[in-house]
């Protein structure tokens, strides 16, 4: 009478949640009444159901019952309300394992022991699990995140949860706190557009926190298809952390239309010809020092030191002026040369602080020295780094499995920024020297450490970028060595 | 050069000052320096007040001996907005949302 009602509530409240992890529409909020429903009815089942037991003295049973039960349905939410914040890692590594969060349990379990480790204690009962946990997935990856961001630091966590894009062993449980925490952090931070990206790409499955948080991000960001303020508000409903949440949905509610701020002006875009091209020059120059530095500021200052500095009438006032003081010959041509050097120094520092690059087709006195310092000393940077981290495999002692991954995701993170910033030029530069290192790196990975989910990643992100550089020998590489099934705890991935 | 050390905003005076009119400036300041006159120990650039010193009065009126050097100063203090007597205004920064993430049940 209970039994057959229960497994089929709990299978419905299953399909409800995996088809929300699927959906990012407005049936999203359906699934999640649904399961909630189907949630609700369980638990009244096994009221009943205990109350049966205890009337016919057999309470023993009816506690055990409600173990057996109830911990399922109410796991997360135990895990999520009391034991995280309680710091119970034990506890909440015991009740993640019951909540039937999929076919390999332990790996959200360690997460949700992650997520509440206060003490050294706790994070080393983690790791210890962890470690023996062989080999590396994207369980591991996302308890070491969530242990650096119990420590404080929550960069490493940032880019350690971001690389698990990259892993094939997908734990749909563990990718929902993953996508969690990096859209609180977005949110914290004011980074909308990311956020509003990541939904757009659908890269992680969908708590209601992750749903509400994006559907705010969508507002912001102007996105045609952000959902309306009635929408908004049901999201918010499902949502947990009502109260924290509230004055987000308010301003994103009052939000309309195209998101504030400038539209970028386009670098690429010739300068009008300016009449005083000097003081325009050094004008923009002098701005850097009022205003946040952005790709078209630094297009538009280069523009208007080689505009400056080309000009005819810049070299006539230096020629004359020269001739008037007495200064020695060739002093007119030395000093554009000069203060050509001075400004390039001065914009490769402010370029180099706010990570951009020099502007694309940049070709005077200031922006081909610029493009040229720019490319060099990220190039000298990125092949230094990769060298020493291929060098990783000669050494005696060999590092824990998680120790290659953050080296990996450090170097794949300064490759993506300076890539970003130098463009395809220099993308096609340094590509070669990553190419050689990763892909030794990758088969030792696989044959001598037999960390295959790590190893699968190097090689398709090399793939990716072969592909991006059009390097055929690189892509050929890359396809044969992308096409084998990666050993996962989930069984052979088949990418 | 950096623009803030420009001789001839060092010295407070135009870039078609006369070498005597930059020694006598240079003398006077060096003087009032000395003496700790207030209105001594700061100048006006562009990009707000800075702090004068004895070294960098005697620096700009050497760097404004040289015919060459004082080419590249007057090629920045000609073509260079006017003197603010502020620093100028940095824009306002974006509203904190500092402790969201742990409101939200995470940490830091």
């Amino acid at each position: 009478m209970y039994v057959l009602p229960y497994v089929v509530l709990q299978w419905l409240r299953q399909a409800a949640i995996n088809a929300r992890r699927r959906d990012r529409t407005a049936r999203y909020l359906l699934w999640s009444v649904l399961a909630g429903i189907a949630g609700g009815v369980m638990l009244v089942l096994v009221a009943a159901f205990v109350a049966l037991l205890w009337s016919v003295s057999l309470w023993w049973l009816g506690l055990a019952m409600i173990a057996v039960l109830v911990v399922p349905v109410i796991g997360s939410a135990l895990v999520r309300w009391v034991l995280v914040p309680a710091g119970a890692h034990r506890l909440a590594y015991r009740v993640a394992m019951f909540s039937r969060p999929g076919p390999d349990p332990a790996a959200f379990a360690l997460c949700a022991a992650a997520w509440a480790s206060r003490s050294g204690t706790a994070v080393a009962w983690v790791e210890a699990r962890r470690d023996a946990r062989r080999p590396l997935g994207d369980a591991e990856i996302a308890a070491t995140a969530l242990l650096a961001a119990g420590r404080g630091d929550a960069q490493t966590a940032r880019e350690l949860l971001r690389s698990l894009a990259m892993i094939v062993e997908d734990h749909a449980a563990v990718r929902e706190l993953a996508g969690e925490w990096l859209a609180c952090d977005a949110a914290e931070r004011g980074a909308w557009p990311e956020l509003a990206e990541h939904a757009a790409a659908a890269r992680w499955p969908a708590t209601p926190l992750t749903f509400l948080l994006e559907g705010i991000a969508a507002r912001h960001t102007g996105d045609p298809a952000a959902p309306s303020s009635r929408e908004l508000w049901a999201r918010w409903l499902v949502a947990p952390r009502r109260r924290a949440t509230r004055p987000l949905v308010v301003e994103a509610a009052a939000v309309t239309g195209a998101p504030a701020g400038h539209a970028p002006a386009d670098p690429a875009a010739p300068a009008a010809a300016d009449p005083t091209p000097l003081p325009c020059a050094v004008a923009a120059h002098l701005a850097f020092d009022a205003e946040p530095v952005t790709a078209a500021s630094l297009a538009s200052a280069v523009t208007a030191w080689d505009t400056a500095l080309g000009d005819d009438a810049t070299r006539a006032w230096l020629a004359r002026r020269a001739n008037e003081l007495d200064a020695p010959p060739g002093a007119a041509a030395r000093a554009i040369q000069d203060v050509a050097g001075a400004v390039t120094d001065d914009l490769a520092r402010i370029a180099e602080a706010a990570r951009l690059g020099a502007p694309p087709g940049a070709r005077g006195p200031v922006g081909g020295n610029l493009a040229r310092r720019l490319r060099h000393g990220r190039l000298d940077a990125l092949e230094a780094a990769f060298s020493r981290w291929a060098d990783r495999r000669h050494d005696r002692t060999p590092h824990p499995s998680i120790d290659e991954w953050r080296e990996f995701v450090a170097l794949w993170t300064a490759y993506g920024a300076a890539v970003a910033a130098g463009g395809l030029e220099l993308r096609r530069l340094a590509f070669p020297n990553a190419f050689t290192k990763g892909s030794h790196m990758a088969a030792w990975l696989w044959n001598k450490r037999e960390e295959y989910a790590l190893s699968h990643a190097i090689s398709k992100w090399l793939l990716d970028e072969a592909l991006a550089v059009g390097d055929t020998e690189a892509i050929e590489l890359g396809h044969r060595n992308c096409a084998l099934a990666v050993p996962t705890r989930l069984g052979h991935v088949s990418p | 050069m950096k623009i803030l050390d420009n001789p001839f905003f060092v010295l407070g005076l135009p870039a078609e000052a006369s070498r005597i009119e930059i020694e006598r400036e240079a003398q006077k300041l060096l003087g009032m320096l000395e003496l700790g006159f207030a209105e001594a120990a700061s100048y006006a650039t562009p990009l707000g007040p800075k702090l004068r010193t004895a070294e960098m009065v005697r620096a700009a009126v050497a760097a404004l001996r040289d015919p060459y050097q004082r080419l590249v100063a007057e090629l920045w203090a000609r073509h260079a907005p006017p003197p603010r007597p502020e620093p100028p205004q940095r824009p306002a920064p974006l509203p904190s949302r500092d402790g969201l993430r742990r409101a939200l049940g995470w940490r830091p």
